[in-house]
């Protein structure tokens, strides 16, 4: 007899659909997370908790990452790594490890993939370099659940009919778009000027109530906090609070699951954890569902060893780890003064609340002849610069000749840029190419405070993806000068978004080269699936979250009839 | 306490600092480095650590005469050099920024190895201060203070202290006033800074939430 009829670890995006779907059938489910149960009331427009200490993501001292980075090349052409724990670099890897996982804590920029995303081999061919395959499925396959969670997470947007709309089983969102800064307009008529197609941002944020979760109140403080008034659609909120009252499902904060054990057949038997007193736990379940977010899904299987898995768990092709993404791209920068406005439109557009909500994907699939070969693109998306204002002022101390300031320079400095001024931003998402000089392994020095080793994360990236990020930005650019902003710049680079993060346990039909097949269970063990990112061979060029969403509630419709 | 001249003192600290030390654009690494040229000098610091199993925020329970007494005096007279009151806008000690730094300094979510550094800088900004003009650094007028703070920020090590020393101060400015800083708003007033809302409350501070 089992305790559970699924056993699931980690509670965020990827964990959340597979408990609520499950539950709500009638199945017994656990869900073992290894963080705390913070709720709505604990939530708080509090720089210090949401960024400035680690609240919401582990010490570094107690648990970390160990990163290498490229450091020149030997004589003979490979990549020199420089590894560096992240206690001793400050690099933190983490994203929120609490019930809900890191959708607490996202903006909820919420795009679906295209079509062509789901077989960017067969339409744009090889990339040197690069491991790019089709998926093993379609998106077909996937259009029902990214409608599903358009209802049950709650997206709000308005389709607007352009270029590169892919095709949609539903006319347009259940919710519409949230309220909107002054600023989308003169970003809409820019980008009309320049023959753009400016689109409203689809979010993951209530613009009307949805049961006990209120709609979205406008505070201007969203990405990096958690929600206070539950219209952001995070795991906890939309699902894992629906989940619970079925009466199926149970949650176990601050269980810290060190290994998943098998059987001699290889199946997994159990998931073994720490309890927040540190004492050892077993769960046992039919089925196991692993969603502890790219990394540290790739870490636990790697742990996991056993008699049929004597290189970790489903790793018996060495795929565990291999292939991680991020996001490519950059952003940029342009700023308005006030007094360029008349006076109207100054006090609108200091106004703190509402949102920009536009987002370029003409070049989702770049065609022109400048830039090369038919190639797989991006997307922009328009923002201000987040309000944060211990981490805007701590920005301003260095003056232009890289000296610090103090004094009157700096009040006077910190005065213009407060009050005076307002700064729009974008961000360029593109593909992080898959490569061999992205993945994850297992620290052989360093060890967590349980006693695990940590994960090490190789932290390549191929010159393709600053070539995409590089023709986006200048795209963008011009939509800011467009816009009379002034001092524009961006910055492009192969450094690696570690809240944009997938990969590692790709899906595939063919166990020599995937860990998961069609269905994201493991080719190596009958009862194991993986449900967040990691199942993701390519990445797409839009943040992840919607897309482990819609998979996670296809996977949890496959578990369903299985059960 | 050491007997080197000023400029052993930042000799020494630059020199165990890789070359292109990138301060200004990873101030997390190069605190780092800050962290490991500290070491060098700790032997030599007589510093009292503080209590840091105190949850009470310093301010709740802070006195007057803080600023009188060692090493509070010598932070807040930096602090307020730093970020001088001026007509129109708060200097550091409008913002409670020394009772502030205390309470950075007491209160877990800070590491340890940061608290120290902090800690540590007072001695060797006094110790600098009195090679350079014979006095403690609280004893200084302005242009003496300058001298010896621009002297500091010669060193990476040393630049890297204020900076943070910086950033302590900033917190106090913008902080929710819950925390002990930014009284009565009077930082988000001056900078026209709109704060989110809900606001943390006294029992939900973020370090009832660890």
């Amino acid at each position: 007899m089992k305790d559970y009829d699924v056993c699931i670890v980690g509670s965020g995006a990827g964990a959340s659909p597979v408990a609520l779907t499950l539950a709500e059938a009638g199945y017994s489910v656990v869900v073992l997370e290894k963080g705390p149960w913070f709720t709505e009331a604990d939530f708080f427009k509090d720089e210090l908790a949401c960024c400035r200490r680690s609240v919401y993501t582990p010490n570094l001292k107690n648990e970390q990452h160990v990163l290498e980075e490229y450091n020149g090349q030997n004589d003979d052409g490979s990549y020199k790594w420089r590894a560096e724990a992240s206690s001793d670099s400050g690099s933190d890897f983490w994203n929120g490890n609490c019930v809900g996982g890191s959708s607490n804590f996202m903006s909820g920029y919420f795009y679906r993939l295209k079509p062509k995303d789901f077989r960017l081999r067969s339409e744009f061919g090889e990339i040197k370099g690069a491991n790019v395959v089709d998926w093993p499925i379609d998106y077909a396959a996937m259009e029902p659940y990214y409608t599903k969670a358009e209802s049950v997470v709650g997206i709000s947007g308005k389709i607007i009919p352009h270029p590169h709309q892919e095709p949609r089983s539903t006319p347009d969102f259940p919710y519409p778009p949230t309220a909107e800064h002054a600023v989308s307009g003169l970003i809409d008529k820019a980008c009309r000027e320049l023959n753009m197609h400016p689109l409203p941002t689809p979010r993951a944020i209530l613009s009307k109530p949805q049961g006990e979760r209120r709609s979205c109140e406008y505070s201007g403080f969203c990405g990096s906090y958690g929600c206070s008034s539950g219209a952001k659609g995070s795991a906890r909120a939309a699902l894992l609070n629906k989940a619970i009252k079925t009466g199926n499902c149970k949650i176990i904060p601050h269980a810290k699951v060190y290994q998943l054990s098998s059987d001699e057949t290889g199946r997994v038997s159990s998931a073994d954890y720490f309890d927040k007193d540190s004492a050892k736990k077993t769960v046992t379940a039919k089925v196991f569902v692993v969603a502890c977010q790219a990394i540290e899904t790739s870490r636990l299987l790697l742990s996991s060893t056993g008699s049929k898995h004597p290189n970790g768990l489903a790793n018996n092709s060495g795929q565990v780890g291999k292939n991680l993404l991020f996001s490519a791209g950059g952003s940029g920068t342009g700023e308005f003064t006030y007094s360029q406005f008349d006076t109207q439109l100054a006090e609108a557009m200091k106004q703190r609340g509402p949102f920009v909500n536009r987002g370029l994907q003409d070049w989702y699939f770049i065609d022109d002849k400048k830039f090369g070969a038919p190639a797989k693109g991006g997307v922009i998306d328009f923002l201000f610069r987040h309000p944060n204002a211990i981490s805007k002022a701590n920005g301003e101390k260095w003056a232009d000749d890289g000296k610090l300031m103090w004094g009157k320079p700096l009040k006077d400095k910190l005065k213009t840029v407060f009050s005076e001024t307002k700064y729009l931003r974008f961000e360029v998402f593109n593909d992080w190419l898959p490569t061999d000089d992205c993945f994850v392994s297992l620290d052989n020095a360093i060890k967590d405070k349980w006693g695990s080793p940590v994960a090490k994360i190789r932290l390549g990236y191929h010159d393709h993806d600053l070539k995409v990020g590089h023709y986006l930005a200048e795209k963008s650019e011009q939509v800011l000068k467009q816009m009379n902003a002034s001092n524009i710049r961006s910055s492009v680079s192969g450094a690696p978004p570690p809240n944009l993060v997938a990969g590692g346990c790709r899906f595939g039909n063919d166990p020599a080269t995937s860990v998961l097949n069609a269905d994201c269970q493991a080719h190596d063990a009958d009862n194991l699936y993986v449900t967040d990112g990691s199942f993701m061979p390519t990445g797409g060029s839009v943040p992840y979250t919607w897309t482990i969403y819609a998979n996670a509630f296809r996977v949890a419709d496959i578990i369903k009839r299985r059960l | 306490m050491h007997k080197k001249s000023v400029k052993q003192i930042l000799c020494e600290w630059d020199s165990s600092a890789p070359t292109g030390l990138a301060t200004r654009i990873q101030e997390r690494r190069s605190r780092r480095d800050f962290l490991k040229m500290a070491g060098i000098l700790s032997a030599s610091m007589l510093i009292p650590s503080c209590d840091n199993s105190n949850t009470q925020s310093a301010a709740d329970k802070a006195t007057p005469s803080l600023v009188n007494q060692a090493p509070w005096q010598t932070f807040a007279a930096i602090q307020n050099h730093l970020f001088p009151k001026d007509s129109d806008s708060p200097g550091a000690g409008d913002i409670n920024a020394t009772l502030y730094l205390k309470s950075v300094l007491e209160l877990p979510g800070v590491g340890d190895a940061d608290k120290q550094f902090l800690r540590d800088g007072v001695n060797w900004t006094n110790d600098i201060a009195m090679q350079m003009t014979k006095k403690a650094f609280h004893q200084l007028s302005e242009i003496e203070k300058e001298a010896v703070l621009q002297r500091i920020a010669t060193s990476s090590a040393g630049e890297n202290w204020l900076s943070l020393l910086l950033l302590y101060i900033f917190e106090a400015l913008l902080t929710d006033p819950v925390y002990g800083g930014n009284t009565n708003k009077i930082g988000w007033q001056w900078l026209e800074h709109q704060p989110g809302f809900p606001a943390p409350t006294k029992d939900k501070r973020y370090y009832n939430l660890l």
